[in-house]
């Protein structure tokens, strides 16, 4: 069954680290990873597509301000395997985000809503979580 | 009242009021004989935290709740959205302002709270759940790591 994990008033600062492991389930369609300031914002959705929404094996990156969808970032090196466990970490840079993917190569994406502080974590989809560290 | 008004309202309000935190965990993996280790920093305003685990919000096997001004920690269970009957343990060794490392351990038949500086608080699994699903900390702990093994 999909994992659901919410995390608000983290009040996260520039700088930080979010490491993020779990599973990833053999049969798995899609995770998400979402940071911003609440359920309608998101700074960073990060969201590995093994395969849903006509996407095989694409890592979609987007954000969301006041419940309306940005302009979406897609990424075509996928170091995910379904029925394995995956670590990533997500750097808050202040004007940007990087991603730290499994084989070591990294993505960024910009802060557009110019959020000073991460307030919100989500994660979601086929992934169960063992792990959340901050740092 | 003008939006400057409000504004102003709602900033004395959160100064007021200390900065509670909520983690919600929902298909959680946690079983019979696993741990789940936690660290966070107790918030230097905080006069409570709480370790919620159970099938659902209202549904909780073990409700982990230090209270500082009573300097007491209370445990307890919730059926069905109604709380049961309250274990209080008085070993508080851990303070506002400082960090901490908790490890919940799920037993056959018990949990086991590993505190800071050894001592465990101890709670009967009291329904016999097998799994744990859901998983909740929140008030004045902001947490820097959470792991389920």
């Amino acid at each position: 069954m999909a994992n659901e994990m919410i995390a608000t008033n983290l009040d996260l600062q520039p700088g930080v680290c979010i490491k993020i492991v779990g599973d990833v389930p053999p049969d798995a369609k899609c995770f998400r990873v979402n940071l911003g300031k609440d359920e309608h914002n998101f700074a960073l959705h990060f969201n590995p597509r093994f395969n849903a929404c006509d996407d095989t094996n694409t890592i979609i990156c987007n954000s969301k301000q006041e419940g309306s969808w940005g302009t979406e970032q897609r990424e075509t090196n996928f170091p995910f395997l379904p029925g394995s466990r995956v670590e990533v970490c997500m750097t808050f840079e202040g004007n940007q985000f990087t991603v730290r993917l499994p084989d070591d190569s990294q993505i960024s994406f910009p802060n557009r809503l110019n959020l000073e502080t991460i307030n919100f974590l989500q994660v979601g989809g086929d992934f169960k979580l063992k792990t959340v560290d901050f740092e | 009242m003008s939006s400057h008004a409000r504004q102003l309202c709602s900033t004395w309000l959160q100064r007021l009021e200390p900065r509670t935190n909520k983690m919600e965990l929902y298909h959680m993996e946690l079983k019979k004989g696993m741990m789940l280790k936690l660290k966070g920093k107790i918030n230097d305003d905080a006069s409570w935290f709480a370790i919620n685990l159970g099938s659902g919000p209202q549904d909780l096997a073990l409700h982990f709740n230090p209270r500082f001004e009573e300097n007491i920690i209370v445990c307890n269970s919730q059926n069905g959205g109604s709380w049961e009957k309250e274990h209080r343990d008085g070993h508080v060794c851990f303070k506002p302002g400082t960090e901490i490392k908790l490890t919940v351990t799920f037993e056959e038949d018990e949990f086991q709270v590993k505190l800071p500086d050894g001592h465990q608080v101890k709670f009967p699994n009291r329904r016999g759940q097998g799994h744990l699903p859901y998983c909740c900390v929140k008030g004045g702990i902001s947490l820097t790591s959470f792991k389920v093994e």
